[in-house]
């Protein structure tokens, strides 16, 4: 018979059921774990052991014996996973942001909601001065000047991956300083 | 890994949950990817054509070259063409071939071969299978058909036939140092099927009766995975798997290759094993 590997992936494609119950014993933790590093949230990592599992079971012949082991396989599709969904989850905070935007520019604010926002907009706009040049430069472009991070980089003379790198540290970096001026405040 | 270690390993309920989803996206058993599905005419009609093909491979010289049982290629292509005149007559209804022998009662056709042209017999084995495919076209599926000693619904009597003209197909291949063929994946499904349908009364008939739990998992084009029960009495939970290749064991059901000679993998009581794969070879008419 073919190698273990093989041979294991042979008996998922004729749809053999300890098959899979084996398959995901012996390659469930290192598949788990890999989504958990890149996901660093548990939940998440989960979903993303189920969708490698289901998609070697419904496709075992997309796996090939040939280019390497089948943990090896498995790890990869678990890292790709995760790494689309850390990407849809940027994403997805970029549209709330930009719509949060327009909401606001659609609906007019109470009084008390004037104060509580021109407060939190100035200590923002403390924080982004305390920002290195580089990161104080695309943040105002693409948060103060309406653009797409596309087109501040554009603007800003870089790739847009240097972009977006340095407006994840930027966020981080405001973060810490906004829980602290907020909270100081409050 | 250890159970225990595993379960520190992961989160409670990951892996129930993950197999459930699994199965529920596909459902055990099936093969994937799975092969178009034919009919068994049509199976019986592609197994036709491969043979006819094979046929057409030969030289005058390669036709007297000895076959099987004493044959030599002219003479098993004649038993062929015989069996299909039985399998007309009992498509017909006549009494006379259901209980007769697969081998005596095609031998006249295969001795009347004897000094023809290869051409001829040939042309006589073809005009009689296209005779047999002309008459199930129409034919309802489910009809019984008794023709040497069986009486199966003739699907799966055409299943069955597409076996045998498979497995001389390969006799002469063997015969004249041509390599083996192997059916496409749609039908060697139906005829891995066959197979395992008929594997519980191949095992009652070699007399192995103490219950057993088989789990059989045939990989490769045309496999699938089984859970059978065999032998008399309520099944027992002690279970035989078997996991070999699709082709190998339509081989192996074919007699012509013995459960040793079979590339398998085997977990539980290997005797018992061995012993179904040997009542599987005694499924072949030969």
């Amino acid at each position: 018979m073919k190698g273990t590997d093989g041979l294991l992936a042979a008996r998922l494609a004729a749809g053999d059921e300890p098959a899979l119950a084996e398959a995901f014993d012996r390659f469930g933790p290192a598949v788990y774990h890999a989504a958990l590093r890149v996901l660093r949230n548990e939940t998440a990592a989960q979903d993303v052991v189920q969708d490698v599992f289901v998609e070697l079971w419904c496709h075992p012949d997309r796996y090939d014996p040939a280019l390497g082991t089948l943990p090896a396989y498995l790890i990869v599709i678990a890292r790709n996973r995760a790494v689309d969904m850390v990407r849809s989850e940027l994403r997805r905070v970029a549209r709330q942001d930009r719509s949060g935007r327009l909401a606001a520019e659609e609906s007019p604010p109470s009084p008390a909601e004037e104060v509580i926002a021109s407060h939190v907009a100035a200590a923002v706009r403390a924080a982004v001065q305390l920002l290195p040049d580089s990161q104080r430069r695309i943040v105002e472009l693409a948060y103060f000047g309406g653009l797409t991070f596309k087109e501040a980089a554009k603007v800003a003379g870089i790739p847009e991956g240097t972009a977006k790198s340095r407006i994840r540290l930027a966020l981080a970096k405001l973060e810490d300083e906004l829980d602290a001026s907020l909270l100081e405040s409050s | 890994m250890t159970a225990a270690g595993r379960d520190q390993a992961l989160p409670v309920g990951l892996r129930e949950r993950v197999l459930a989803a699994s199965l529920q996206a596909r459902a055990a058993g099936r093969p994937e990817p799975a092969a178009p599905e034919i009919s068994p005419a049509e199976a019986f009609s592609r197994a036709a054509d491969a043979f006819h093909g094979t046929l057409g491979l030969l030289d005058d010289r390669q036709w007297k070259v000895p076959a099987l049982r004493g044959l030599d290629v002219q003479g098993l292509v004649g038993h062929l063409a015989g069996v299909e005149e039985d399998v007309q007559r009992g498509l017909a209804g006549d009494p006379g071939v259901a209980g007769a022998n697969h081998i005596e009662s095609t031998q006249p056709a295969a001795d009347r071969q004897a000094g023809r042209p290869p051409a001829q017999t040939r042309a006589e084995w073809r005009h009689a299978a296209d005779r047999t495919i002309d008459l199930v076209r129409a034919a309802d599926l489910r009809t019984e058909v008794a023709v040497h000693g069986i009486r199966v619904p003739l699907g799966l009597l055409l299943v069955i036939r597409a076996f045998e003209l498979w497995v001389h197909d390969n006799d002469i291949r063997a015969a004249v140092a041509l390599p083996p063929s192997v059916p496409d994946a749609s039908t060697l499904t139906l005829m891995t099927s066959a197979a395992v349908g008929l594997l519980p009364f191949a095992v009652t008939r070699a007399g192995l009766s103490d219950p057993l739990s088989l789990h059989l998992v045939l990989t490769g084009p045309g496999g699938g995975a089984w859970d059978i029960a065999v032998g008399q009495g309520p099944p027992a939970p002690a279970a035989v798997a078997i996991v070999t290749d699709a082709v190998g064991f339509c081989r192996l059901a074919g007699n012509r290759i013995t459960p040793a000679g079979l590339d398998s993998h085997v977990t539980g009581d290997e005797d018992r094993a061995t012993a179904v794969l040997a009542a599987v070879a005694t499924l072949a008419l030969d």
